[in-house]
């Protein structure tokens, strides 16, 4: 057992659950889902599902039970918009975390297409395992308006 | 955390924050940063466990030294 929480062993298991539903599907579980695919009662699968976002660290959508973030992915929309070998329908937390995706997702190329904040054209990145393929345009840059970690409440936001 | 056409564009940003304009770096050096182990263990089916050993705990201390904070800390 931790500290405050749940079994070391069973946030493996949901946390592996959780990113294997995402990797195959591009969503979320619900808590439901992985009380059924953890076999363990759906109150506790409930409260592991808030404990591994807090870990992770990821966030719900406000004042639900529902996965709003689950690093490196977004589960709602996010103008990063990724493809996996030419298949659709996942996007990243932000920019940053949009490079690391591609470790989920070995052998395979994973594409990133987002507008740029300031002006709206279209940015490509492409990645395949430890190549970076493409970068359209080449000067790219990313960049974090606070500390990286930070604080919860402005997860979303920087 | 944002990826943008170039610094001109990061700078020109509603949101940009003059404190941490040194955060402002070449795709590739954002995605070495996240290529750290922290990233890359992901698929592990003991990834929780793994962050708490020593490789994990060593992996989040050079994850930590390779951010950017805000210039005024």
């Amino acid at each position: 057992m931790t500290d405050d929480g749940a079994p070391l062993e069973l946030l493996d298991r949901g946390y592996a659950a959780i990113m294997r539903h995402i990797v195959e599907t591009a969503t979320a579980p619900h808590f439901t889902d992985l009380a059924a695919a953890l076999a363990i009662p759906i109150e506790q699968a409930r409260q592991l599902a808030h404990e591994l976002v807090a870990i992770t660290p990821g966030w719900m959508a406000p004042d639900t039970d529902l996965f709003a973030s689950f690093p490196p992915f977004n589960l709602q929309p996010t103008q990063y918009r990724v493809t996996v070998d030419g298949i659709g329908g996942w996007y990243a937390q932000c920019g940053l975390e949009a490079t690391a995706i591609r470790w989920l997702f070995p052998g395979q190329t994973v594409r990133i297409e987002a507008p740029c904040l300031c002006c709206g054209e279209a940015m490509v990145v492409e990645m395949h395992d430890e190549e970076i393929t493409t970068t359209e345009p080449a000067e790219i840059v990313g960049y974090t308006s606070d500390v990286i970690g930070g604080s919860a409440e402005s997860r979303p936001f920087r | 955390m944002n990826l943008f056409r170039s610094e001109e564009h990061a700078r020109r940003w509603d949101g940009f924050n003059p404190a941490m304009a040194h955060a402002i770096k070449p795709l590739a050096e954002w995605a070495e940063a996240f290529a750290n182990p922290f990233f890359r263990e992901r698929a592990r089916a003991d990834y929780i466990s793994w962050t708490r050993s020593d490789d994990g705990a060593a992996a989040f201390r050079a994850l930590r030294s390779s951010l950017p904070v805000p210039a005024d800390h």
